[in-house]
Formats: C-alpha cells, sequence, structure tokens
C-alpha cells in the first residue's frame, strides 16, 4: 500500500509538472518545414559492424513474401532481381545484362555471366526460371503472383537466356521485375525444405550473405567477397538487424547509439530525431500516399456526390498536423507524384491540372442533401495498430458528422488489420479504410492498374469499362513518355470519380548517427542494395 | 435455562465502520469525484469526448483545454470524465458478480462441507492457477474486443477470492451457538445462511471486495491499453494511455498521463477503504 501511495503522489507530481508539454508548431497548412535530400555524404572508408533497426521482425526472408517494409529492408542488401530500381527511381539492368521485346507479348532477358550466389555456385537460366516460375506455383502462395497475372510460359532459351511469354502486352511485367518480383535464388536453396525461414536462410547473390537469424532480436548479414558489382562492394563487414516494435524504444535506441540507423521512423518521433546531435535524420524520396479506400461502393458511397461530399469535408492540413507531425503535404491524386519515376517531369503538369482537394463545408452540405444521403451511416474500420489510423478515423468521423453523414468508427484489432487489404471478408460491414500504400517500380501504372476491374486491390470493386481499356492501352506502350500519358488520363478519372480520396503524401525517413554515413535515403532501399554503399563517416 | 441471542449484533454499514479516519475520508472523497463524473460526465465535461479539434492537436494544458488536447485534438478532460463511466462501471459488474457468485460458493461449501466443500475448493484453486488476464485475452480471442469478454473473465477470476473468503468466514460462523440455535429451532440450512450467516459475514467479504474494485479497474485498463478491452474512439482511461503513448514522443505527456493518473489514484483509493474496512471489521471481530 505505501507503494502505491508513493505511486499516486509521484503521478500527480508529474501531471502538474508536464501542464506546460507539447508538441512542436506546425505552419497553417499543418505541415512543418522538411526537405528532400536524395543522398547522404557518402561514405570515406569502411566499418566493422552495423547495427540496423527494423519496427518489426520479418515473419519470412523468402522473397515470394516479401512484400513489406521489414522483409524488403533486409532482403534488398541479400537478393538481386533481374532489373535494377536505383535511388533515383531509374529502372536499369540487374542480374540481366540486357531485356529485349521482339514482340509486345515477350520479354527476353539474358542473364548476367560471371555471377555467384553466396554459397559459390555460379548463376545460370534455370536460376531464374526456378525463381520466376515459383510466384505462379498456388502451392507456393506468393503474394507477387499477380504480376505473372498475364504470363503463359517462362523458358530457358539459351544457357543464359531465359524467355517470358505474356498473354497480352504488359509493360508493368518488366518493371516489376526490379522488385522481389524478379528476385533471383539459387535453383538448389529454393529446393530445400524451410527457404526463408531463419533456419534454413536465403542463397542469393546481393552483396550481403544471410549469416544467422537469432529469433525475436535480430538479423546478421556479412558482406559478401564474391560480389559482382565492383561499384556497390561492400563496405561494412556485417549488418545486424534488431527488433525493436516499440516507436519510443526505437527513437530513445537511435539517439542514445546503441543502433546506428534505420528507416521508416515513427513520426511522432521526428521532432527529437531532427534535434539529435548524434546523427541526422533525413527525408528521402517516395512513391507513398495515403488515402480513404471506400470499400463498398455499392453502399452509402457508393453515389460519387457523397464521396465528394466527404472528401471536401477533410480538414487535410489538420491530419497531417495530427497524423504525420507536419511531415507531409496533402495531395490531389491517390498515387504519390513520387510514383512518377517514368516522367517525373510531365507528372508535375499532369498533377497541377488535377482540381485542389480543398475544404469546404457548406458545398458538401449540400453535397449530401442533393444525394438524399443526410443521416446515413458510413462505418469505418478505426485501430491501434498506429497513431495515424486512429487520428485519421476520428479526423473522418467528426468530417462526416459535420456534413450530415453519420460515421460509425468500427474497431479492428491490430493483427486484423493487415487482414482488410487480403479478405473481402474482413472488409464485410465496412464502408471506408485508411490505408498507407506504397509504389514498388518507378511507373504509376502500378497503382492506377489495381483500379482495373477484378484487380485483387481493386478493394471498393470499382468497375469501369473505358478506364480498364485505358490500363491495357497504358501497359501496351513501350514508350514511357506516351504511357505516362495515358496513365494521366487514368488519374484524371480516378481523381474524377474518387474512387480512393486521396488524403497526403509523406517522404521517405532515415536516420544515421555520426559513426555512419552513405545509404540511399529514399523508398528505393526496399528493392536496392542500400547497405553496400554505408561506412564510415570520419 | 439457557438465553441464546438470536443475533450476535446488528450488521455494520461502511459509514459506521469507516468512521473517523481521516485518510479513510479522504480516500472516499477521492472516490466520490470519479463517481460524479461518471453519472454527470454530459453536463460537466467541456466538450464532447468525441469532439475533434484538429487545430489543437497535442495543445497543452490552457484555458480551452485545461488538460490538454491528444492527438486527435480531443480534449483531455473531457475524454477523462466520460472514461470514468467505463473506468468504473466494468469493475462494478467485476465486483457484483464475483462477490455474489463468491459468497455463493464459499457459503455452499462451508455449509454442506464433505466431497462438496472439497471439490468447490480444488476448482477454486484451479480458477487461482489461471492467470487473470490470460484468461480474459483468451475471451477476447474468441468473442472478440470490447467490455463483455474481459468483465466476464475477471469475475470468474475474482469470485474465488471473495469465494475462499467467504467459505473461511462461513465455516467459523457455523461453529457459532446462534446458528445451533436456529437449527434446534428447525430453521433450514437456506434459510439460517440467507437471513443470519451471511449478513453477519458481509462487512469482510465487502472489505475484499472493494479492495478487488481497485483491482479490477487496474486490469481492465491494462486490457483496453493492451487493446483488448474497450475500444476507440470510446472514452476510456486504458484506452487513453494507450493512445496518449504515441505523443509522449512528441512532448506532450498529459494525454497518457492524466488516464494515468486517474487509475493510480483511484486504485489507490479503493485500496485505503478496503483495508481500512477489513481492519475495522477484523478489530470487531476480536
Amino acid at each position: 500500500m505505501r507503494t502505491s501511495r508513493f505511486a499516486a503522489a509521484t503521478a500527480s507530481l508529474a501531471l502538474a509538472a508536464a501542464a506546460c508539454g507539447g508538441p512542436h508548431p506546425a505552419g497553417p497548412d499543418g505541415s512543418v518545414p522538411f526537405e528532400i535530400t536524395g543522398d547522404m555524404p557518402p561514405a570515406k572508408g569502411p566499418v566493422d559492424a552495423v547495427t540496423w533497426s527494423l519496427y518489426a521482425e520479418p515473419q519470412s526472408l523468402d522473397y515470394a513474401y516479401a512484400f513489406d517494409y521489414p522483409p524488403n529492408t533486409v532482403l534488398a542488401n541479400v537478393c538481386e532481381q533481374l532489373m535494377r530500381i536505383t535511388p533515383d527511381m531509374r529502372l536499369e539492368p540487374g542480374l540481366a545484362v540486357a531485356v529485349a521485346s521482339p514482340d509486345p507479348r515477350r520479354w527476353v532477358y539474358t542473364i548476367r555471366s560471371g555471377v555467384r550466389f553466396h554459397d559459390g555456385s555460379t548463376l545460370t537460366a534455370d536460376d531464374v526460371v526456378a525463381s520466376l516460375r515459383r510466384h505462379m506455383d498456388p502451392e507456393v502462395g506468393s503474394y507477387w503472383v499477380s504480376v505473372f497475372q498475364n504470363v503463359t510460359s517462362i523458358e530457358k532459351t539459351g544457357p543464359l537466356e531465359v524467355t517470358v511469354r505474356l498473354k497480352k502486352p504488359d509493360q508493368l511485367f518488366n518493371e516489376q521485375m526490379g522488385t522481389s518480383a524478379g528476385t533471383v535464388a539459387s535453383a538448389a536453396s529454393l529446393a530445400e525444405r524451410g527457404y526463408g525461414t531463419p533456419d534454413a536462410g536465403v542463397d542469393c547473390t546481393g552483396p550481403y550473405a544471410f549469416d544467422g537469424w537469432q529469433k525475436g532480436q535480430s538479423i546478421t548479414l556479412r558482406k559478401f567477397d564474391g560480389y559482382w558489382d565492383r561499384a556497390l562492394a561492400p563496405k561494412a563487414g556485417t549488418i545486424r538487424h534488431v527488433f525493436i516494435q516499440d516507436p519510443a524504444a526505437r527513437v530513445n535506441a537511435l539517439l542514445a547509439g546503441e543502433v546506428d540507423g534505420g528507416y521508416l521512423l515513427p513520426s511522432s518521433g521526428f521532432a527529437r530525431l531532427r534535434a539529435a546531435t548524434t546523427g541526422r535524420l533525413y527525408f528521402g524520396p517516395n512513391t507513398t500516399a495515403v488515402n480513404l479506400i471506400p470499400t463498398d461502393l455499392k453502399g452509402t458511397l457508393g453515389d460519387l456526390r457523397v464521396r465528394r461530399a466527404l472528401s471536401m469535408a477533410l480538414d487535410r492540413p489538420g491530419i497531417i498536423k495530427a497524423a504525420a507531425a507536419g511531415v507531409g503535404t496533402p495531395s490531389k491524386a491517390p498515387a504519390a507524384i513520387g510514383a512518377w519515376g517514368i516522367a517525373p517531369e510531365a507528372a508535375k503538369g499532369y498533377y497541377d491540372r488535377l482540381p485542389p482537394l480543398g475544404q469546404d463545408l457548406a458545398a458538401a452540405r449540400k453535397l449530401v442533401q442533393e444525394a438524399g444521403a443526410a443521416g446515413r451511416k458510413i462505418v469505418m474500420a478505426t485501430s491501434t495498430l498506429s497513431p495515424e489510423i486512429g487520428v485519421i478515423a476520428n479526423a473522418v468521423q467528426s468530417a462526416g458528422q459535420a456534413i450530415g453523414l453519420r460515421v460509425e468508427l468500427k474497431a479492428v484489432a491490430p493483427d486484423a488489420y493487415s487482414a482488410l487489404f487480403a479478405d473481402a471478408k474482413a472488409r464485410e460491414g465496412l464502408d471506408l479504410v485508411m490505408t498507407t500504400w506504397y509504389d514498388s517500380t518507378p511507373d504509376p501504372l502500378e497503382f492506377y492498374g489495381v483500379l482495373q476491374t477484378g484487380n485483387f486491390a481493386n478493394y471498393g470493386g470499382y468497375t469501369n469499362p473505358a478506364y480498364d481499356a485505358l490500363v491495357d492501352e497504358a501497359n501496351a506502350q513501350a514508350d514511357p513518355a506516351a504511357r505516362a500519358a495515358t496513365v494521366a488520363r487514368l488519374q484524371e478519372i480516378a481523381v474524377r470519380e474518387l474512387v480512393w480520396i486521396p488524403l497526403y503524401e509523406v517522404p521517405h525517413s532515415v536516420f544515421v548517427n555520426n559513426r555512419i554515413t552513405g545509404a540511399p535515403t529514399g523508398i528505393a532501399q526496399l528493392v536496392y542494395p542500400w547497405a553496400a554503399a554505408l561506412g564510415s563517416a570520419g | 435455562m439457557t438465553v441464546l441471542p438470536l443475533r450476535r449484533h446488528r450488521p455494520s454499514t461502511p459509514a459506521r465502520l469507516l468512521g473517523g479516519d481521516r485518510l479513510v475520508t479522504a480516500a472516499l472523497a477521492v472516490l466520490a469525484v470519479p463517481a460524479v463524473a461518471a453519472v454527470c460526465a454530459p453536463l460537466i465535461a467541456p466538450y464532447a469526448p468525441d469532439a475533434v479539434d484538429l487545430s489543437a492537436t497535442l495543445s497543452g494544458a490552457g484555458a480551452e483545454h485545461l488538460l490538454g488536447a491528444d492527438q486527435s485534438g480531443r480534449d483531455v478532460l473531457s475524454r477523462l470524465i466520460h472514461g470514468a463511466r467505463t473506468g468504473l462501471l466494468g469493475p462494478l459488474l467485476v465486483v457484483v458478480v464475483s462477490t455474489v457468485a463468491g459468497t455463493l460458493l464459499g457459503v455452499a461449501a462451508a455449509w454442506l462441507g464433505g466431497a462438496f466443500d472439497a471439490l468447490l475448493s480444488r476448482a477454486m484453486d484451479l480458477v487461482f492457477s489461471f492467470p487473470a488476464l490470460l484468461l480474459a485475452i483468451l475471451l477476447v480471442a474468441v468473442s472478440g474486443p470490447g467490455l463483455t469478454a474481459p468483465v466476464l473473465a475477471m469475475s470468474v477470476a475474482y469470485a474465488p477470492y471473495v469465494g475462499r473468503l467467504a467459505r473461511s468466514a462461513a465455516l467459523q460462523e457455523k461453529t457459532r451457538p446462534y446458528i445451533q440455535a436456529y437449527r434446534v429451532q428447525g430453521w433450514s440450512g437456506w434459510a439460517i445462511c440467507l437471513w443470519h450467516l451471511v449478513p453477519n459475514i458481509a462487512p469482510l467479504v465487502l472489505a475484499q471486495s472493494v479492495t478487488n474494485f481497485g483491482y479490477a479497474l487496474m486490469d481492465l485498463a491494462a486490457l483496453s491499453f493492451l487493446g483488448f478491452g474497450v475500444q476507440p474512439p470510446t472514452a476510456d482511461w486504458g484506452a487513453m494511455v494507450n493512445e496518449g503513448a504515441a505523443a509522449l514522443l512528441q512532448g506532450a505527456m498529459l494525454p497518457a498521463l492524466a488516464p494515468g493518473a486517474a487509475i493510480v489514484i483511484t486504485v489507490v483509493a479503493f485500496g485505503i477503504v478496503g483495508e481500512a474496512l477489513a481492519d475495522r471489521v477484523a478489530r470487531r471481530e476480536r
């Protein structure tokens, strides 16, 4: 009892002391000033070991299931793809030294010679065929299977040549060969049981080799001396990825120097990391956009006027300030402008043509009245999975109520929130979910393609024959500029019909302490061997 | 002829039992605050608990928001006041259910004795050996998050505490001469227990239940903090600590600290009252 009374007194004192506490101020548009930095200063020399933080432990290191930040951050240094997506979001040859498309339904990959796997064996066309075909095996259940939806065959057509035949033209397929869909692992390792598990690990060709996986604690990689690309010869002896789930613990570990760095940092820690003298917080190029997805276009949100009204009622600067600590910009389209790597300059023009998404409560109320939707119910998912989800759900509820809609929040368990995007049954009864969506390739068609009829990620069941035809048209255009122009038309339709309701874009984030430097700052780190350039800062 | 008293004494009321102790009076006064807040929440809260003001996100204490605002710009004081409802209702249900069930089982075991006593006692031992929070989490996994499953689990988990105490007290009481007198007069066991035995052990059980109230409040808040109990956006102290934890990194302490302090202070106050009750009952017994 004595202890409890002391605790109560201490809590009361702390409460009083904290009365003047508060966050750092944001500007009137909700954002705080931040600068996008493409690269860190290059490393000046090697380092023995680097400790890197991940916000969660990967469930597997099998590239077929690498569809999230933690596994991709590890695998980017261990496994490589036929194509390579560079830090400035360009597509260049990777394990394929050349790619050709003799006709629109065929991709021919010439495999780089002299490349060795971590076990010492040599890369062959058989390894490529085995790795790619695996995505199409229903027993594997690859998360990347949709990339192969137009593929009819994958064959070895020469000692170092692989040919992929398609049902219909698919430009995006080649770009996806720069993601986990195009990863090549040794056929021998794939045939073994438990590929990608903590016990078996993986056998690939990247600058770092899998060294060990201490369950619940860390994954360690060791430098691969036989790496083929001398421009990316690794500078660190070992990279130890440690799993720190709690945002505060992760930020404190970075500030205290317990870990050397980490990507994708919690926005709640930005202010402290920016003020740190022990390291530097960088914001890098990103393809990520935060959106609301109407998941039932036959319900209340099936009426475009209601979707428009809800969009017009949202206080985007306020949401950015509250949910992203001010580090973000209001968006006008569901795909981030950073996702237009195939035509970055043209993308700005396409983006400028889009109407602004400002707040207008009076007009929104009028739209709701016109639609006869006053008092109608919208159910939105909320969760304690991350603070942004709750903040955005609360903001949407408030906005909806302000214009005469009845927004109910349905709590979804943290573990079940991901299932909303994988299982249609999990979305039953919901009208709206919030998502943080990133593209893996530099092609905006990757996003706008998912709104095609029947696509797995077309969660609301949007269907528009004209839109579907444009997706096919874009996917058949080999010229990036022409494809981008077609995708711009898709963007206009998606924005006009508010298939997804755009909220804001955020930069990618990375913190490194003063000991190390050299890693790319952008989201390409998920597929690019980011740790290869990481070395000593002094 | 020997004259036996029909009752040993009049049942004590909490007021009589607690009178005179300043600390206990202070604890009762402290407990009156969340109780009044729970009853009068819509009247005294300055804002609706889910009123969002994004321009006030994580603002510190000030004239507009006396305890600041949380990450969604909701008034912390208003949510604290409304949170008293779930904060007190849950433990109240746990205490009522566990007290009734525990007393029933404990008195039945003591009165009937033999194999029935052994069976009930072992069953209570079994429940004792199972962590209450784990039981609640298992029930939530089956029935989904919310207040019902945690309250049910906590009621099951707390019933043996009351049951064991009630059994022990009833065993002692059973040997008293007045019980024998009622038996001689032909009263049924049911009537003796209901009208005489239970009222006489009630102060002791009540003291235990008051202490249990504080523990149940803490357990239910912990479940809400972990995401298994009351779900957002409902105002609840445990859920508020969870939602406010992310803001600690941004220098905003009040969204997590205010509900945390409310939990601590309420639990301690219940502990003081419960201990005082138990002390007085023990003194009276001596």
